[in-house]
């Protein structure tokens, strides 16, 4: 049951964010961010039991042998719909989604950035020089005297 | 009920202006104590420490009480309200999770009344904070560049101001091209070593704390020196009420201590500096046989008027990279090219453009401060890659006018985590700020698009965006329209001290730390001056 519910929730997830331009799907992805999601709070457990139980019995209505066998535009057509029949499940999860994939750090690597914790090493900018504001200053004061 | 010796004064917050106030009487050889219901924040523990740094926003580093739910914090019910209101409980208070930008208000914002024919003036004015700004600016440490002509002439800044690097240039480049006014931030955060403090190493995520302590929050500037001078600080001390004595004058404050031990610290004085919710909380829960409708409330103006600086956020979208993630986060450049009266515009008073860094990853993906959502399934990663590290945000900040309807009451069943009733906050926007802040996005749109914008995406009210919390103990000469004198006292208890956001009479159009910390100092000399 619960390896049922994993793997339908990886088919969800890779629907949300495929695989893509040399970026692995969310469903290798971030599925561990919304399980420990779950695990955390019994209410966002019950939201994704009732959400995935929904996408489940949208599925096999569409096309008789769940999600995980359909092509992504037939997934992305039964996920819209239960986007508009259980918008509360559907906004949490892919505000998990979005955390648990655009914060691993195989994204953030894919991203141009530095995985790793942003302290102690910052970021280091180009030396320039002093803003140019002499057109401002040319103006003269903008402010009331009071 | 333990009771403590009795003090000389008697601080109750130790955020921005408790720091501050606390550090002035003590190099004064005043004794004080200081209580503060949250803890001393190892810098260790900031999320930038971690690789999922990010994530910590919305959790237990998020601004907002209400999602943080520590056990520091108190429960706001601002379902009445179209702001949430943010704020940090902790030695440094709010200065913990601050952008730090810091500016100061502006001659004309303290006769508003006399300039505008609206809200009131204040009975102090520029000239008179400008010593205590210039004291403030050195302890805080500041960042910037003098000559800005929206001020008049400043005392030099401290360290160089924060580079514009890529994405600042950009938008410079825009007001230029429009002819408008813009000036790299003033910002309370260092970019050179200074006073034993390190230079910013431009992380970005300042919201979310400053490990290296480049960010000016009072845990760095002012308390280690308010401790050298003799100030006692309490911890994880959660005040309940405001003693009041049988002749009329504030006797103490009952706490509760860490382990929730309730304990009466007797003073001759009180200072109030527990923000533009705490305090207005507090006396409105200190009541007793004289003041049934809450302390220092006969003219029943405490919890009203309450301002906040409503913002709206218009984001451009670029086709260059524009570096944004380095740097930080809200300290850039600012434009007051609306910020005085011209009734033209339709609408009273002004307000200013805050140019904002980059979105992180995961808030590239959530739309941050805008909240649109980067479309999921097929088209995602090509509507991602064309948004990320290629944005840029203006915040239009509003001057909002006090309104008595706007206010902070306690709730009738809500409570914090020792039983002591919570807030309850009130706040619609007006028709005044509504139109002030159309205008704002209409010109920072034409902005942004002589930057060289190719999109532009806005949201018209950021809800939570409740960053200054003010005017909910305003200042004032008459007793029937102010709740504290020009001297910051209480008119109706008058060894009972204001010092934080409430004292506002009105709230200008910038970023208010700086202004409450000198009225603090200036308040702070008046209690020095009447002791001796």
């Amino acid at each position: 049951m619960l390896e049922a519910r994993r793997n339908l929730l990886a088919v969800v997830l890779d629907t949300l964010v495929p695989a893509s331009a040399g970026f692995p799907g969310a469903g290798a992805i971030a599925l561990d961010h919304v399980l420990a999601a779950a695990a955390a709070s019994p209410e966002v457990d019950a939201l994704l039991s009732d959400g995935l139980s929904a996408v489940d019995d949208a599925a096999r209505a569409a096309g008789g042998v769940g999600l995980a066998p359909l092509g992504q535009d037939d997934r992305e057509r039964v996920l819209r719909r239960i986007e508009q029949s259980h918008p509360a499940f559907f906004d949490s999860l892919v505000r998990c989604a979005y955390d648990g994939y655009y914060s691993h750090p195989t994204i953030v690597a894919r991203l141009g950035l530095d995985p790793g914790p942003l302290h102690p090493r910052g970021h280091r900018l180009a030396p320039e020089e002093p803003p140019d504001l002499a057109r401002v200053i040319a103006r003269g004061p903008i402010y009331r005297r009071a | 009920m333990a009771a403590d010796d009795r003090t000389d004064v008697l601080v109750i917050g130790a955020g921005a202006s408790g720091a501050a106030v606390t550090w002035r009487l003590a190099g004064a050889g005043v004794r004080v104590v200081c209580l503060e219901q949250g803890d001393w924040v190892d810098p260790r523990a900031y999320p930038h420490w971690r690789a999922d740094w990010e994530l910590h926003r919305h959790t237990d580093w998020s601004a907002e009480p209400n999602v943080r739910r520590l056990p520091q914090d108190y429960p706001v019910n601002d379902t009445g309200s179209s702001i949430s209101p943010l704020m940090y409980n902790a030695v440094g208070g709010s200065t913990i999770h601050w952008s730090a930008h810091f500016p100061r208000f502006r001659p004309s914002d303290f006769r508003v009344r006399s300039l505008d024919g609206v809200a009131d003036d204040w009975p102090i004015d520029y000239a008179t904070l400008e010593p205590f700004f210039d004291l403030n600016d050195r302890m805080m440490g500041v960042a910037g560049i003098t000559g800005d002509p929206a001020y008049p002439p400043k005392s030099a800044r401290q360290t160089p101001p924060i580079p514009l690097d890529t994405l600042g240039a950009t938008m410079a480049r825009g007001f230029d091209r429009l002819g408008w006014h813009w000036w790299p931030s003033d910002s309370a955060i260092l970019t050179r070593d200074y006073d034993g403090r390190r230079a910013c190493i431009n992380c970005g995520p300042c919201d979310l704390g400053c490990p290296t302590g480049a960010k000016a929050s009072t845990d760095v500037t002012y308390w280690p020196k308010a401790l050298a001078l003799g100030a006692r600080l309490v911890t994880r001390a959660r005040v309940r009420e405001i003693t009041l004595g049988p002749d009329g004058l504030a006797g103490g404050a009952l706490y509760f201590d860490r382990e929730g031990r309730l304990h009466e610290q007797k003073a001759h004085t009180v200072v109030i500096a527990a923000n533009g919710v705490g305090t207005p909380r507090l006396l409105l829960n200190s009541r007793s046989a004289r003041f049934p409708d809450g302390l220092a409330n006969r003219s029943g103006l405490v919890g009203r008027n309450l301002m906040f600086h409503p913002y709206a956020m218009v984001r451009g979208l670029f086709d260059e990279r524009l570096h944004g993630l380095r740097g930080p986060l809200g300290c850039s450049i600012i434009s007051q090219e609306f910020y005085e009266t011209d009734l033209s515009r339709g609408f009273v008073r002004g307000y200013s453009f805050q140019v904002a860094r980059g979105l992180s990853p995961i808030a590239s993906a959530t739309g941050g401060s805008v909240g649109d959502r980067v479309p999921w399934g097929r088209e995602h990663r090509r509507h991602y890659d064309t948004r990320f590290d290629r944005t840029l945000t203006v915040a239009v900040i509003g001057e909002d006018l006090p309104e008595p309807e706007n206010r902070v009451d306690i709730d009738p069943t809500l409570t914090d985590g020792h039983g002591i009733p919570a807030p309850r906050v009130s706040y619609t926007l007006s028709e005044n700020s509504r139109r002030m802040l159309d205008h704002g996005i209409a010109r920072a749109r034409e902005a942004l698009e002589a930057a060289g914008a190719r999109e532009v995406a806005v949201n018209p009210l950021l809800r939570a965006g409740g960053w200054h919390l003010m005017g909910t103990a305003r200042m004032g000469r008459d007793p029937a329209t102010s709740v504290i004198d020009p001297e910051g006292r209480c008119h109706d208890v008058p060894n009972l001290y204001i010092v934080d956001g409430s004292t506002m009479v009105t709230c200008a159009a910038v970023n208010p730390t700086s202004t409450i910390q000198a009225v603090a100092l200036y308040v702070a000399d008046g209690i020095v001056r009447r002791r001796s």
